[in-house]
C-alpha cells in the first residue's frame, strides 16, 4: 500500500476508507463504507455526503478551520517564516488488484456504446470508462442522432451521475424505508386493482420511445386494461405532433433533412442548438466553396438558430403565426397549384400580413428553390403554425425530400399539457386511486392552472420515481430514487426510428431504479431488466444467431435496419384551411411573454448539474439562473436595466425574476427560460433562477399576451460571463457576405493582412516532428457550447459557483465569445470559440518567473502546474485572456463520489495554480504511445480534442501543421483563415475561419 | 569652542531665505535637545498613536491569515484584472522608499548640506517602506509557500528561475536595495548610537546602545574608516536610485498590454518615486519636527528645498503623463488609443482625474514662496501627492488590464475588505515601526549636525564654504 507520493510521508491514511480511490472502484462500492453503522437517520444524514454544507458548489470561505485548511495555513506560514517543505499535497492510498479482472488493464480506458433518452428519443453515446468508472462521454458515430457528436445535455450527464446529492433513500411520506418495502406496497396495491381491471390506476411518465417500455405497457394493459397512461414533459414537443395531425389527419413525425435544403425558414424554431444531425447537415452547407444554403429566422428571442441566420426577422411571439400564414399565402400565390379551399382561407390573411417585404422576399426565394427548401416551426409555436409550415412544404414539393414523414416513434406522442390536465381532472374527481409518476417534477413545473399539489393530495397511493427529492417527492406517498441513464439497461429509438440498446456503465450508485424496472414490477415481473430486454429483443427479431447480433448491437450501439420507413401522407387541405381560418390574429398593444426551453437544463432535470448551470447560455451568456429577456427598445420604454428585479404578472399568476436586456429581442415581448427555480431538498437551499411555470396555462403553455411588468426596485446581479458585446471596431470575430468574399475585399472574408509571417529579428524555430495546430471555422460554429462542457469533462475544470463567477473567476478553458454588430435593436451576432491559441511567440512564456509555462518541441505552450507559483503575470500578458487561475480551492475532491468524476489522465489543479487549454495534450500522448507501439506516425484525424469530438458541426479541426495534407493545414491555407490579434505578432497555432453570410440580395440592408 | 557662541544671523539671500541650521546650542546642547525624546518615557500621544498603528497591524495579521488560509481569491482580483491592489501598493511603497536613497546617497555625493538634518528620517522611512513593499509580492502569489522558487538556488531538480521575467529582476533589485539601504542606514547610525550611549541615563540604554554602537569611541581612525565606508556605500546606493524603480517599471513595460508596454516607463517611474518619496518625507517630518521641537535643526530651508524637488519631479511626472497620452494617439494603434480614451472617460476616470489633479496641479503651489514657507501647506500638499501617486499606480495597473484586447473578457475590478485591510495594515506597520524609531533611535543624525555646525561656524565670514572640506574628516 505505497503512498501516492513516495517523497511525502503518509498522512493518517488509515482513517480514510480504502475504497475512495479510483483503482478499487468496481461499480458500486461507495454508498457507505464497509461496516458503516448508524443509529438514527439524522446521524446518517449528517455524516453522509448528502449533508454537505449548503455552499456546494459555490466556493465560500469555510466557516471553521478544516484539516486541509489548517495544513495550508501551516504550510504557508512556515514557508513565510523561511522554513521550506512543510507543504504537503493531499494524500491517499491506492490498492492494487489482488487478482486482475479479465480484460481490465488499470489505467487503460475501455469504451462502451450506450444510449440515453433526450425528449424520449434515443441518442447514441460512446462512454470512456476506467476500471468500471465512466469518465467521459462522446457521441457514437454510428448512431443517426449523434453522428459522433453530442449536445450539451449528453456531455453533462456524467456530472449528474456522480452527484452525491442524488436521492438515495426510498421514502414513504418522508420517512426512509427499506427498498423492498416499496415493492411490497406496490405488489399489494396492484393486487387490489386486479379485480377492478386496473380502474383508477394511472401512470404519469415522461415521453419515451423505448420499445421495451412499450412492450411492458402492453403486458400491463393485458392484465389491467383500465390503467391509463399520461405522457408529459414540461417542455415536450406536443405542438409538432398536433401540427401533423392537423395537416395530415393523423399524428406523424416530421424529420427534417437540412442537407438537401437550399433555403431554410425557421419559424421560432431552434433547429441548430441541440439537434446534432440538423446542425451537421446545416453546417456542411455553410462553406462558401460549396453550394451555400440560406437560413431565414423569424423569432421573438435571439436563438442560436437566429445567430446563424442570414436574415433574421424579429417578431412578437403572436406575430409568428400570422407571418406563417402570410408566407403560406405568398408562396401559394407565387407557386400556384394551391387547392381551392386553401385559397379561400388565405384570402383573408393577405391583408394583415406582417413584414410584407420580408415575406415577399422569403416566398420568392422559397419558390425559386422548390423541392429544395424547408420551413420548420418551433415547439413554442401553436399547432396551427406547424400546420402552416407543413402546408408551405407541401406546396413547394418539399415533402419527401427535405421533410420526411414517418410514424411517430414515441410511445405516446400526445405528450402535451392536455395529458396532464386529464390526469388532474380525474384525480380531482376522485377517479385516481393509484398514481405511478416518473417525469420531471410535475408539482413544480406544471402550468399554473393545474393544481398538481392539491390533486396529488387526493390520490390515496402515489409513487414518484425521481433522481432528486424534489417538490413532487414531497407530495407523493412514496418516493423512489431513480437510476441514472448510465445505471440501468434499456433501449430507445432515435428520431428516425433507429433502435439502440442502453447498457449500464456501472451499478446504481445509490440504489436507484429505472422506469423499466418499475413497469416490470407493476406487471408482476420479477426478472431483472437485462433479461427482460434480452428476451424482448430475441422475440422481436428472432434469428438463429441472435446472441451474436445482440453482442454486435451492444458493441456498435445501434440495431441496424430499424429506421422507421417514410410514409407518404397527403395534406388534408380542408383541415388545414379550417385551422388557418381559426388561427388567432397577432396581438396588439399588449405585452407578450414567450417561454422557451433552456438549452442546458432542458425541462429542469439538469438543475442540479453544476457543469450545465455554470455553462453560459450561448446567446445571453448568463449562468446560474434565468432572466426575463427584454429587447432594448422595450427596456428603454419601461425604464428597465439588466439586473432590475421585475414582477411578472399574467392573469393572476406572478413570478419575480431579474431583467436581462438582450439585443435583438422583439419589442413588446418578454422571453423567459423554463426549468429553473425550485428547491434543493438535499441541501435545504433554493435552486438557481425562478420557476415561471405558474405563468403558463394548459391552453397557452408557450406564449401569452397581457403580461404586466413591474419593477420591484431591487437589483440582482446576473452571473454573466461576458459583459461587453461590441467588438469596438477590432478585427476579432470576422464575418462577411458571400458577395464580399467572392469580390476578395481584404478583411471581408479574405485576410491577406491577418495571415502570414510577422517581421522578426530571430530565425524561425524549426519543427521537424509534429507541429500541432487547430482551425476553427466560424461559418460552422453555431455557438451551441457542447465543446465547453466536453472540455470541462475532459480536463477536470472545476465548477466555481455563482458568487465566484460574478467575481470573474470562471474556469472554462474554452469560452464562446459572442459579439453583436449593428444596432442593439436588431443586431447580427456571431459566436467565436476562444481557447489558448498556443502562440508560437507566447507572451505568457517570457514573463513567468519560474519556468512554469514553456514551449514544447511540438509547438505546444505547456503549463507545468506543479511549478506554478501563481504570480498571474502570464494571464495579464495573455492578449486572449484564456488563462484561468485557481483563486481559491475550487477543487474536485470534496466528496468520495465526486472524486470518481475527474479524468485520470489530467491533473486536478490545486489552489493558486494557473491553467489553460492544452490542446488535450493527454490525448496526444495516448496517441503517441499507441503509434509508437505500432511503429508509425500519428495519422491525421487520429487525435480528436475533446471540444472537437463534441462539436456537432465539426467546426474544429486539429492536427499537425507539418503535414500539408492534414485537414488543419488545408484550413490554415483557406482564404477565410485569419489569426486572432495577428498584429501583435504572437503567431497563434489556432486559425479562425471567417463566417460567410449568404445574404438574399432582395433583403440586403441599405 | 565656547558653548555660548551663537550662530550668525543668516545673510539676506532672496533665494535662500532660511538658514540650514538655526540652533542656539553647541554640541552638548544639541545632544540634549535631540536625545531628549529618546530618553523620555513614551507619552500619552505616543501610546495613542502606537496603539492605533498596532491595531492596524492586527488587521494586517488577519488579512494575511485569510490570504494564506484561503487564497488570493479572497481579494478582488480576477481574470482579466489579475493584479490590482497588492501590486499597486508594492509599487507605491517601493517608490516611497526612493527619497531615502536619494537624500542619503545622491545629496551626500553632491555635498548638499541640507540633507544632514533629514537624511535619517528618509533612510528610516525607506527601510520600513521597502519592508511593506516586500510583503506584497509574496502575499499576492497563488502559492506563497513556493516564493523561494524565484531565487536562483541549486535546486535538486536543476530548475532555475526564468531570467527573462521582470519578476525575477524585481526580486534581485528589491533585495539589493533593501540590503544596501540597511547597511547605509546603520553605518550612519553608529556614531549617533555612541552619543546616545554616552548620554544615556539608564543602564539598559547604555547596554543596548553600547552594543549597537559597536564599540565606537570616536577616535580619528574610527572617523576615517567610517567616512570612507559611508562614502563608498553612498556610491553603491546611487545607481540603485535609478535601477530599482526602473526595474519595477519593467514589470509593466515588458508586457505587451496597451498602457503598460511603453519605453518611457523607467524614467517616468523613477521621477514618480522621488516625487512620492519626498512627499512622504514631508508628510512625516513636518509633524515630527513640530512635536519633537526640531524646528531649529529641520528649518524652513529643508522644507523649502523639499518643496522645490517635488515641484521639479511633479513636472517630470506631468511630462510623462502628457507623453504617454501623446504617444497613444501618435502611435495610431487602436488598442492604445482606446486605452487613453477609456482611462480619461471610462470606469476609472475619477481615479485618473484625481491623480492628475494631485500630481500635476497641486505641486504648482510650490511656485509660491509663501506656500513653501508654510509647513501646513506643504504638509497638505504632500498628503495629496501621496494620494495621487497611489492612484497613478492603481490606474496604470487596473485600466490597462480591465479592458485589453478582446472585449469579451472585459470586466471591471473592485477590491474586497482583504485588499483594503492589507493596505491599511501596511500603513499601520509602517507607522508603528516609525514611532518605535522616533522613540528609540537618534532620528536626526547628531554627529553630522555637530559637524555641520562647526563647518558653518568656521566659515562665519560671508565667503562660501570651500568645496570638499565639509565632510572630509
Amino acid at each position: 500500500m505505497p503512498p501516492l507520493n513516495p517523497i511525502d510521508a503518509p498522512e493518517a491514511p488509515a482513517e480514510r476508507p480504502l475504497a475512495l480511490r479510483g483503482l478499487t472502484l468496481q461499480g458500486r462500492p461507495l454508498a457507505l463504507g464497509p461496516g458503516r453503522q448508524w443509529t438514527s437517520v439524522e446521524e446518517l444524514r449528517r455524516e453522509s455526503p448528502a449533508a454537505l454544507p449548503a455552499s456546494r458548489p459555490d466556493v465560500e470561505l469555510p466557516r471553521e478551520v478544516t484539516r486541509r485548511g489548517f495544513l495550508q495555513l501551516l504550510g504557508a506560514s512556515t514557508a513565510a517564516a523561511g522554513l521550506e517543505g512543510c507543504w504537503r499535497m493531499p494524500q491517499g492510498t491506492i490498492v492494487p488488484y489482488h487478482d486482475r479482472p479479465v480484460g481490465v488493464t488499470p489505467g487503460e480506458p475501455t469504451h462502451y456504446a450506450t444510449t440515453v433518452l433526450r425528449d424520449g428519443l434515443g441518442v447514441g453515446l460512446l462512454v470512456t470508462a476506467y476500471e468500471g468508472r465512466p469518465t467521459k462521454i462522446e457521441g457514437n458515430p454510428e448512431h443517426p442522432a449523434s453522428l459522433g457528436a453530442t449536445s450539451v445535455y449528453e456531455q453533462g450527464l456524467l456530472r449528474t451521475l456522480y452527484d452525491p446529492l442524488r436521492a438515495r433513500e426510498v421514502k414513504e411520506r418522508g420517512v426512509p424505508r427499506a427498498p423492498e418495502s416499496f415493492e411490497g406496497a406496490l405488489r399489494e396495491r396492484i393486487g387490489r386493482l386486479l379485480p377492478k381491471k386496473g380502474a383508477g390506476l394511472w401512470f404519469l411518465l415522461e415521453p419515451s420511445s423505448s420499445p421495451l417500455q412499450a412492450e411492458l405497457w402492453r403486458r400491463l394493459l393485458a392484465a389491467l386494461p383500465e390503467a391509463r397512461l399520461a405522457s408529459w414533459g414540461p417542455s415536450s414537443d406536443a405542438a409538432s405532433h398536433d401540427g401533423t395531425r392537423l395537416a395530415f389527419g393523423r399524428p406523424l413525425a416530421a424529420r427534417l433533412d437540412l442537407s438537401k435544403a437550399d433555403v431554410v425558414v425557421a419559424l421560432d424554431a431552434e433547429l441548430l442548438a441541440d439537434d446534432v444531425p440538423a446542425a451537421r447537415a446545416f453546417a456542411d452547407r455553410r462553406v462558401p466553396q460549396g453550394r451555400m444554403n440560406r437560413l431565414y429566422a423569424v423569432e421573438p428571442r435571439l436563438s442560436v438558430t437566429g445567430t446563424m441566420a442570414d436574415h433574421r426577422l424579429r417578431l412578437r411571439p403572436s406575430e409568428v403565426g400570422p407571418f406563417a400564414l402570410a408566407l403560406l399565402a405568398a408562396v401559394a400565390k407565387r407557386a400556384g397549384g394551391a387547392p381551392a379551399e386553401l385559397q379561400s382561407a388565405l384570402h383573408a390573411q393577405l391583408g394583415a400580413a406582417v413584414a410584407p417585404g420580408f415575406v415577399d422576399a422569403v416566398a420568392a426565394d422559397l419558390v425559386l428553390h422548390r423541392g429544395a427548401s424547408l420551413v420548420a416551426a418551433g415547439r413554442g409555436q401553436p399547432p396551427a403554425v406547424h400546420a402552416a409550415a407543413h402546408a408551405i412544404n407541401a406546396l413547394l414539393g418539399n415533402l419527401g425530400v427535405t421533410v420526411t414523414l414517418a410514424e411517430p416513434v414515441l410511445l405516446d406522442p400526445a405528450s402535451g399539457m392536455g395529458a396532464l390536465a386529464e390526469l388532474i381532472r380525474a384525480a380531482d374527481a376522485g377517479k385516481v386511486d393509484t398514481l405511478i409518476a416518473a417525469c420531471d417534477n410535475p408539482a413544480l413545473f406544471a402550468p399554473g392552472d393545474l393544481d398538481v399539489v392539491g390533486s396529488l393530495g387526493r390520490v390515496p397511493f402515489s409513487a414518484y420515481l425521481g433522481a432528486y427529492e424534489d417538490e413532487t417527492a414531497q407530495r407523493t406517498t412514496w418516493f423512489v430514487p431513480r437510476a441514472h441513464p448510465m445505471e440501468g439497461w434499456g433501449d430507445a429509438r432515435a428520431f428516425d426510428g433507429t433502435a439502440s440498446i442502453a447498457q449500464p456503465l456501472l451499478d446504481p450508485l445509490f440504489g436507484g431504479r429505472s422506469i423499466e424496472q418499475l413497469l416490470a414490477r407493476c406487471t408482476g415481473e420479477l426478472r431483472p431488466v437485462h433479461e427482460l430486454l434480452h428476451d424482448f429483443w430475441r422475440t422481436a427479431s428472432p434469428s438463429a444467431d441472435f446472441e451474436l447480433a445482440w453482442k454486435e448491437w451492444l458493441q456498435r450501439g445501434v440495431v441496424p435496419g430499424t429506421a422507421a420507413p417514410a410514409v407518404a401522407a397527403a395534406p388534408d387541405w380542408a383541415s388545414i384551411a379550417r385551422t388557418l381560418a381559426a388561427a388567432p390574429p397577432a396581438q396588439s398593444g399588449r405585452l407578450e411573454i414567450a417561454f422557451y426551453r433552456d438549452l442546458r437544463l432542458l425541462d429542469g432535470r439538469e438543475a442540479h448539474n453544476g457543469w450545465l448551470q455554470e455553462l453560459p447560455d450561448p446567446v445571453t451568456k448568463q449562468t446560474w439562473g434565468n432572466a426575463a429577456l427584454v429587447g432594448p427598445t422595450t427596456a428603454d420604454a419601461l425604464g428597465i436595466q439588466s439586473g432590475d428585479v421585475l414582477l411578472l404578472e399574467l392573469a393572476g399568476a406572478r413570478a419575480r425574476l431579474p431583467a436581462y436586456v438582450l439585443p435583438g429581442h422583439a419589442d413588446g415581448a418578454v422571453s423567459v427560460a423554463l426549468g429553473y427555480g425550485g428547491e434543493d431538498f438535499a441541501q435545504g437551499a433554493p435552486l438557481p433562477g425562478t420557476n415561471v411555470a405558474p405563468l403558463r396555462t394548459v391552453a397557452a403553455p408557450w406564449l401569452s399576451a397581457g403580461l404586466t411588468l413591474t419593477k420591484s426596485g431591487e437589483r440582482e446581479e446576473l452571473a454573466v460571463t461576458q459583459e461587453h458585446w461590441r467588438m469596438e471596431g477590432r478585427p476579432l470575430a470576422e464575418s462577411a457576405t458571400l458577395a464580399e468574399y467572392r469580390a476578395g475585399i481584404p478583411g471581408r472574408g479574405t485576410f491577406p493582412e491577418q495571415h502570414g509571417p510577422q517581421p522578426s529579428e530571430y530565425a524561425p524555430i524549426p519543427y521537424p516532428g509534429y507541429a500541432w495546430g487547430m482551425a476553427i471555422d466560424l461559418a460552422r460554429c453555431t455557438g451551441c457550447s457542447a465543446c465547453v462542457v466536453a472540455c470541462a469533462s475532459e480536463n477536470n475544470t472545476p465548477v466555481v459557483g455563482k458568487e465566484q463567477l460574478i467575481r470573474g473567476r470562471e474556469m472554462h478553458w474554452l469560452r464562446l465569445d459572442r459579439y453583436f454588430e449593428g444596432p442593439a435593436e436588431d443586431p447580427s451576432s456571431i459566436a467565436m470559440p476562444v481557447m489558448c491559441v498556443q502562440c508560437e511567440d507566447a507572451p505568457c512564456e517570457y514573463v513567468c518567473p519560474v519556468n512554469a509555462t514553456v514551449h514544447s518541441d511540438e509547438g505546444l505552450n505547456e503549463m507545468v502546474y506543479n511549478r506554478c507559483v501563481g504570480t498571474r503575470y502570464c494571464s495579464n500578458n495573455c492578449p486572449y485572456k484564456v488563462r484561468r487561475f485557481n483563486f481559491l480551492d475550487f477543487g474536485y475532491e470534496k466528496d468520495p463520489i465526486e472524486q470518481m468524476l475527474p479524468n485520470p489522465d489530467v491533473t486536478v489543479r490545486s489552489r493558486g495554480v494557473m491553467e489553460k487549454c492544452t490542446y488535450c495534450v493527454q490525448r496526444i500522448e495516448r496517441a503517441r504511445i499507441a503509434t509508437r507501439i505500432e511503429g508509425r506516425l500519428i495519422r491525421d484525424g487520429e487525435i480528436q480534442t475533446a471540444c472537437q469530438g463534441a462539436c456537432p458541426t465539426r467546426a474544429i479541426a486539429f492536427g499537425t501543421l507539418s503535414d500539408p495534407e492534414a485537414e488543419v493545414s488545408r484550413l490554415h491555407a483557406d482564404p477565410r483563415a485569419y489569426f486572432l490579434l495577428h498584429v501583435l505578432g504572437t503567431r497563434p497555432r489556432t486559425a479562425h475561419l471567417a463566417r460567410i453570410k449568404n445574404e438574399n440580395p432582395a433583403l440586403r440592408k441599405a | 569652542m565656547p558653548d555660548e557662541l551663537q550662530l550668525p544671523a543668516p545673510p539676506p539671500d532672496p533665494l535662500e531665505p532660511h538658514p540650514v541650521l538655526s540652533t542656539p546650542h553647541a554640541d552638548a546642547g544639541l545632544n540634549e535637545q535631540l536625545f531628549r525624546y529618546v530618553q523620555l518615557p513614551p507619552g500619552k500621544a505616543w501610546w495613542l498613536m502606537f496603539g492605533l498603528s498596532l491595531s492596524l497591524v492586527g488587521l494586517l495579521a488577519v488579512a494575511v491569515f485569510v490570504t494564506f488560509g484561503w487564497g488570493v481569491g479572497t481579494w478582488g482580483v480576477q481574470i482579466p484584472v489579475a493584479w490590482a491592489f497588492a501590486i499597486t501598493e508594492f509599487v507605491w511603497w517601493i517608490g516611497i522608499g526612493h527619497a531615502g536613497t536619494l537624500i542619503s546617497a545622491v545629496l551626500l555625493l553632491f555635498l548638499q548640506r541640507w540633507r544632514t538634518s533629514i537624511n535619517r528620517f528618509a533612510e528610516t522611512m525607506t527601510l520600513f517602506a521597502v519592508m511593506c513593499a516586500g510583503m506584497f509580492p509574496v502575499l499576492h502569489l497563488g502559492r506563497p509557500w513556493f516564493a523561494y522558487w524565484l531565487i536562483p538556488y541549486p535546486a535538486e531538480m536543476g530548475v532555475w528561475p526564468q531570467f527573462r521575467s521582470p519578476l525575477v529582476w524585481d526580486m534581485f533589485a528589491v533585495s539589493t536595495y533593501f540590503t544596501v539601504s540597511l547597511l547605509f542606514w546603520y553605518m550612519g547610525l553608529v556614531p549617533d548610537f555612541a552619543s546616545l550611549r554616552d548620554s544615556a541615563k539608564r543602564s539598559w540604554q547604555r547596554m543596548v546602545y553600547g552594543v549597537l554602537s559597536l564599540g565606537w569611541r570616536g577616535s580619528a581612525r574610527h572617523w576615517r574608516h567610517h567616512k570612507s565606508a559611508y562614502l563608498l556605500l553612498a556610491g553603491l546606493a546611487t545607481p540603485l536610485v535609478l535601477s530599482v524603480h526602473s526595474i519595477v517599471s519593467m514589470d509593466f513595460a515588458v508586457a505587451l498590454l496597451p498602457g503598460w508596454h511603453s519605453t518611457i516607463f523607467p524614467p517616468y517611474f523613477v521621477a514618480g518615486a522621488v516625487f512620492s518619496g519626498f512627499a512622504l518625507v514631508a508628510t512625516l517630518i513636518i509633524p515630527a519636527r513640530h512635536f519633537l521641537g526640531f524646528e531649529q535643526v529641520i528649518t524652513g530651508r529643508h522644507l523649502d528645498n523639499m518643496a522645490k524637488i517635488m515641484l521639479v519631479t511633479g513636472w517630470i511626472v506631468t511630462y510623462a503623463y502628457a507623453c504617454e497620452n501623446f504617444l497613444s494617439f501618435y502611435s495610431g494603434d487602436p488598442f492604445e488609443i482606446h486605452l487613453a480614451v477609456d482611462r480619461a472617460t471610462g470606469h476609472y476616470a475619477l481615479a485618473y482625474w484625481v491623480q492628475l489633479f494631485c500630481n500635476c496641479v497641486v505641486p504648482q503651489l510650490f511656485w509660491s514662496s509663501r506656500v513653501r514657507g508654510s509647513p501646513i501647506a506643504i504638509w497638505c500638499a504632500s498628503i495629496l501627492i501621496n494620494v495621487g501617486m497611489w492612484l497613478e499606480r492603481y490606474t496604470i495597473i487596473v485600466t490597462a488590464l480591465y479592458r485589453d484586447f478582446l472585449p469579451s473578457s472585459w470586466r471591471s475590478y473592485s477590491p474586497t475588505w482583504v485588499d483594503v485591510s492589507l493596505y491599511l495594515g501596511t500603513l499601520g506597520f509602517f507607522s508603528a515601526a516609525f514611532l518605535l524609531a522616533l522613540k528609540f533611535l537618534p532620528i536626526v543624525p547628531v554627529s553630522e549636525l555637530k559637524e555641520l555646525r562647526v563647518e558653518l561656524l568656521e566659515h562665519r565670514p560671508k565667503g562660501a564654504t570651500p568645496p570638499g572640506v565639509a565632510h572630509r574628516a
